[in-house]
């Protein structure tokens, strides 16, 4: 028989509720169901008289459960269910009936109104005889900070967290430090040694007992929310240890020599390399694809060259793990290269660069130590920069990066340093330079000489051969015959951040960059809480800005991961009865989260009730019936709608 | 308050010790304690393809050692008793009667009916018993539609006058009288009262020599059992191991149109299998043919197997926004027919509106 | 005879649609009083089950809302609840429930008017349609 255990409070809600419906019927019926022990009510239960009579009312009658039928949950759930808790009164007790929102203020007829107002406490009664505890959980906040991407970006927000005294490891694809910037001579629209820009702040890491740096490594997996994120990261092997200090006496010996992606292609390395003199870290990576020992074991000739004996043909790959508060990307960008537009000869024509290549030509790091050479082995005596290569395109990028028509009058400076003489044109439509710093270096560049050569039709120009010399045509365009191209091209989303946004779970804006949780004021959060972003995978920018949105994110999570801070953990979390669980695996992939995983070993799945957040999808997915969210299960559901309907 | 204390009833039928505790195949089989009467035991059809009855037959020579230890008084599709054979029995004299297939008849119901009373046991035998089966599929139609279609419309069908069974007929001063076609089908509980179900599309011959063990050794679970394991066949199923953690599917494909994997899960291969959503126990004799599951064991628990399934397919397919779903939604043939094929009669929307009662 | 007056029952997602139902009450919007919520976190999180359950055990109508695409609460539950309901309308209309006693929509926490409208809308069409009759083909009389 049903034990009358119930505790009814009815709120008036001042005139909201009594005006509307009849509490003294309410009171009436109250009094005569199985359940309900004692019915007390109170003019305006949220105030602080109507808490202290709450209160009073709990811990007098001392009864299993409590009805409050009053307003939205949404309101006043959590404020009665902490009263109720400081009154030994377990939150899952704590329940309220809506009355006000769905009966009394959308009701006209009192009588209707009061009927439906017993039904929905009909409802909250008949589902709390499944009611089970629930636990209010919370867990102090992971301090550390996880960063994806060592570019200029990653460093400046590893470095920021650093000082704020986190712990922080940062994760980089490439076998060194470093990103874009690094390819950079000089920084416009100071000219800005990007090298000497770089270097203190690599050895500030290197020295930095806080900051770990995972290179050659790519996050595989990241679980968890903000305050509590675990990152697992697959680390490549090296097969270099960590002794070596980048000598570079085995490159001599070396009998392979490959494209080197760090020169764009343009240069060549050995299969055993550094990314450039000084990275950090320093060791050499052998390249498992181009080296003859892995091949056919017919070399070892870096083995007897080392002289720290470091190299290690036996290093496997890593699976490293990381538990952080927050996680920093910072991925950047990619060049586009507008190879799909053939008239523009880019990777058919020799001469013609993007001026991602170009910039490698006229880097002292580069493929020609600094020299920019046409393929003839000569300095060109004219150069036509292309604006817009690729860009405001359907075809190519739709947008407009906003960093190309700077580093195109860039170009000029540099052949101007090196050959005086040498004409450069550019051929524009739109001329973007934003700020006072920017116009002020176009202006010094056309002053210095650099001609502008506006046409409407950029699409139509065409790039061709001719008598050994490049010519290009187009409409509204006179004839330019020089020795070199360069294509001033976008940047588009880096190749990896579809992947990444799919294994954290964040969106991306329709041009594919990671989107701002608010475009003005989250603008370094990503859609996820604790995932931030900064740099040009969030769209492309310069160096500055990237350091700027670095400083964003790390200060923001750093702020708000304050040691000591608890976080609240879902107390309605989902829950899988091993005995039920076939293992079917079909609630894994719908955990939003990916709270719930397969154990392998017990055949059954499993939810990690400090990452579930409780809503239940895998509940709703489970086919047989093993998964249950607590306070949402399926009797209680049930029970619910037998209330409802029950009128 | 009843439907209350009836889905506690179904709570508490949760028959995961079922099996366990009819593991041992050893018993003394009374049959050799001399004078003791041998237990009777009696087999009768309704709504069925007669494959239940093929899986009796399966038994083999262990059907020898069956009637060693019972008697066989009733089982028309083998042996000639006749009804009144059973109607001269005292009421409670058998031991056991196993029932297959649906009741959809006046016949049907008056034998069920009929052997209710004369046993101490019912066993609803078979997915058509437990869960109306594939005669239940009927239950998406109307009787009119089921006989104009049988009777006049079907491309086999000679019936120039259109002429349709009649319950009455009176001919040559004769009247000819034959069971009326009930409206709809039921399962066995819907019916009389069960005792315990024996699922499957047959039921496997193992699972049968279990419950005549069991009912032999007085080993039965309590009443109301489903004597199979009460978990999915995804435990046992070779091919779990070959699933993806993180199922998604892409395609939905069907069987015919592709070579299916022999050793792959077939859901990670695009093909439904509603083996996650159906109790185990079967053998998994189809997934060894390289055929999917098609859920003829029925639900766990007390759960509604289509439901389950449509709701957990429905979230591992990728497809996100509106068309997508609508593409999806539209690429499952025949939802009721694919996700009941074996359980119209007890499924929540399909079924009688009546709890079962128990007991 | 007394007048029939349809039972409807909506599945309602905490952070949305139960949102949207309270802003119609505050708005004073009124909706039919047959119209009654089932609270969940997440429309992720309703079963089509549920549904059915909702169905046998009397209601004329039901509903099913969540938030609008892109602003689950908990990423992207709507959506697979977007496949689950669609998929299962199919259903429904096999076993012979007409496709207007069952509804899925999207309701921000926002949109009281909305709300009022999807559920007026229901229950106008249920009050057409009459009471849910889900014995199906079972005739009463039949094996008792």
């Amino acid at each position: 028989m049903a034990k009358k255990d119930t505790l009814l409070v009815l709120c008036e809600c001042g005139n909201n509720i009594r005006d509307k419906i009849d509490l003294e019927a309410v009171r009436a019926w109250a009094l005569g169901d199985s359940r309900i022990s004692q019915v007390v009510s109170h003019e305006l239960l949220c105030s602080s008289a109507g808490k202290v009579f709450f209160t009073a009312a709990l811990k007098k009658f001392k009864l299993r459960h409590i009805i409050i039928a009053a307003c939205s949950p949404r309101a006043h759930e959590n404020t009665f269910r902490s009263l109720g808790v400081k009154a030994g009164v377990n939150l899952a007790d704590v329940n309220l009936a809506n009355i006000r929102e769905q009966a009394a203020w959308v009701t006209a007829n009192k009588e209707i109104a009061t009927q439906k107002a017993i039904t929905l406490i009909k409802a909250a009664l008949a589902r709390t005889e499944y009611h089970e505890k629930l636990e209010l959980r919370s867990m102090e906040c992971l301090t550390d900070v996880v960063v994806i991407g060592g570019g200029i970006a990653g460093m400046e927000a590893a470095l920021l967290s650093s000082q704020a005294g986190r712990k922080v490891t940062i994760i980089e694809k490439n076998i060194a430090l470093g990103g874009r910037v690094i390819h950079s001579e000089e920084l416009a629209p100071n000219m800005e040694c990007a090298p000497c820009l770089l270097s203190p702040r690599l050895f500030k890491i290197k020295d930095d007992p806080n900051i770990r740096v995972v290179s050659f490594a790519e996050a595989v997996e990241v679980v968890g929310f903000f305050g509590n994120y675990q990152v697992t990261a697959q680390k490549k092997a090296r097969y270099v240890k960590e002794s070596c200090i980048g000598c570079e006496a085995c490159f001599e010996v070396c009998p392979v020599s490959v494209k080197s992606d760090f020169h764009l292609g343009l240069g060549s390395r050995k299969a055993i390399y550094t990314l450039f003199p000084g990275s950090i870290p320093a060791g050499a990576v052998i390249d498992r694809e181009n080296c003859l020992h892995f091949k056919d074991g017919s070399c070892a000739a870096c083995v007897s060259a080392c002289p720290f004996a470091a190299i290690d043909f036996s290093e496997q790959d890593e699976t490293l793990s990381f538990s952080a508060g927050a996680v920093i990307l910072a991925i950047g960008s990619e060049t586009h290269a507008p190879i799909q537009n053939r008239r523009l000869g880019l990777g058919l024509l020799d001469n013609v660069y993007t001026l991602a290549e170009f910039e490698r030509l006229a880097n002292s790091n580069g493929p020609t130590q600094g020299r920019i050479l046409l393929k003839n082995g000569s300095p060109p005596s004219a150069v036509a920069v292309i604006h817009c290569a690729g860009s405001l395109s359907a075809e190519g990028l739709p947008f407009c990066s906003g960093t190309c028509c700077v580093m195109a009058l860039k170009a000029g400076e540099f052949i101007r340093k090196q050959i005086p003489a040498a004409a450069v044109y550019n051929i524009h439509d739109r001329l973007v330079f934003p700020g006072p710093e920017m116009q002020s270096f176009f202006d010094k560049q056309v002053a210095h000489g650099t001609r502008l050569l506006k046409t409407p039709d950029l699409p139509s120009l065409t790039v061709a051969a001719d008598q050994g010399q490049l010519l290009v045509t187009g409409k509204n365009l006179q004839p330019l015959r020089v020795d070199m191209v360069l294509l001033a091209t976008g940047q588009q989303p880096a190749a990896d951040s579809g992947k990444l946004a799919d294994l954290l779970g964040i969106e991306r804006s329709d041009s594919g960059f990671f989107k701002s949780d608010h475009y003005f004021l989250r603008t370094t959060g990503s859609t996820l809480d604790g995932i931030y972003a900064a740099g040009s995978c969030l769209g492309p920018v310069f160096a500055d800005q990237a350091v700027l949105q670095a400083q964003s994110a790390a200060g923001e999570a750093v702020s708000r991961l304050v040691p000591g801070r608890q976080i609240e953990l879902e107390s309605m979390t989902t829950e899988i009865d091993p005995e039920l669980c076939g293992g079917c695996k079909l609630c894994v992939s719908v955990c939003p989260y990916k709270a719930v995983s397969f154990l392998a070993d017990q055949g059954v799945c499993a939810v990690n009730e400090a990452i579930c957040r409780g809503c239940g999808t895998c509940a709703a997915n489970c086919p047989s019936g093993a998964a249950q969210a607590k306070h949402f299960t399926r009797e209680q559901i049930d029970a619910e709608l037998e209330g409802i309907l029950d009128d | 308050m009843k439907r209350k204390s009836s889905r506690a009833a179904k709570a508490a039928k949760i028959s995961k010790p079922a099996l366990r505790r009819t593991k041992t195949r050893k018993y003394a089989p009374r049959a050799k304690t001399a004078a003791a009467p041998k237990p009777k035991v009696a087999f009768y059809w309704c709504s069925s393809c007669g494959g239940c009855e093929e899986a009796v037959v399966d038994l083999e020579e262990n059907i020898l050692e069956v009637t060693a230890a019972v008697d066989i008084v009733f089982w028309p599709c083998a042996l000639d008793f006749k009804t009144e054979d059973v109607r001269a029995l005292p009421d409670q004299s058998l031991a056991v009667a196993f029932i297959n297939g649906a009741v959809r008849t006046s016949e049907q119901e008056e034998m069920v009916k009929l052997l209710r009373a004369k046993s101490q046991l019912v066993i609803a035998f078979g997915a058509c018993a437990v869960q109306g089966g594939i005669p239940s599929l009927a239950n998406l139609k109307d009787k009119e539609s089921i006989i104009t279609r049988a009777y006049r419309e079907a491309e086999s069908v000679v019936n120039p006058k259109g002429t349709l069974p009649q319950e009455n007929t009176t001919l040559h001063g004769e009247s000819l009288t034959i069971p009326r076609f009930y409206e709809t089908v039921y399962t066995l509980a819907d019916v009389i009262p069960v005792d315990y179900y024996l699922p499957g599309c047959p039921p496997t011959r193992s699972l049968l020599e279990d419950a005549l063990h069991a009912i032999l050794g007085n080993r039965l679970p309590a009443r109301g059992a489903v004597l199979a394991p009460n978990h999915s066949l995804c435990k046992t199923c070779e091919r779990n191991a070959t699933k993806p953690d993180r199922l998604m599917i892409q395609d939905l494909k069907r069987i015919h149109q592709v070579a299916a994997d022999p050793e792959s899960c077939f859901l990670a291969q695009g093909l439904l299998c509603l083996g996650p959503a159906t109790r185990d126990g079967c053998g998994q004799a189809c997934i060894k043919a390289n055929m999917p599951c098609t859920g003829c064991f029925g639900p766990l628990s007390h759960f509604d197997q289509g439901a389950k399934m449509l709701s957990a397919l429905a979230g591992i397919f990728q497809a996100e926004g509106e068309t997508a779903a609508d593409h999806f939604a539209a690429s499952v043939v025949d939802p009721a027919g694919t996700f009941y094929r074996y359980g119209v009669a007890a499924s929540l929307l399909g079924g009688r509106r009546k709890e079962r009662s128990h007991g | 005879m007394t007048e029939f007056t349809p039972k409807i029952v909506a599945f309602v997602c905490n952070w949305c649609a139960y949102g949207g139902a309270d802003n119609a009450g505050s708005q004073k919007l009124e909706y039919p009083a047959a119209v009654k919520l089932i609270r969940v976190m997440c429309s992720g999180r309703v079963e089509p089950e549920m549904v059915m359950q909702a169905f046998r055990q009397g209601a004329d109508g039901v509903m099913v809302l969540g938030c609008h695409p892109g602003d689950c609460h908990y990423r992207n539950g709507n959506m697979k609840a977007l496949r689950r309901f669609r998929l299962f309308s199919r259903l429904l209309a096999q076993f012979g429930i007409h496709q207007d006693r069952f509804v899925f929509d999207w309701v921000a926490a926002s949109e009281g008017k909305k709300f009022q409208t999807v559920a007026t809308r229901l229950a106008a069409a249920v009050q057409k349609l009459g009471p849910l009759s889900l014995t199906g083909y079972v005739r009463q009389g039949e094996p008792s």
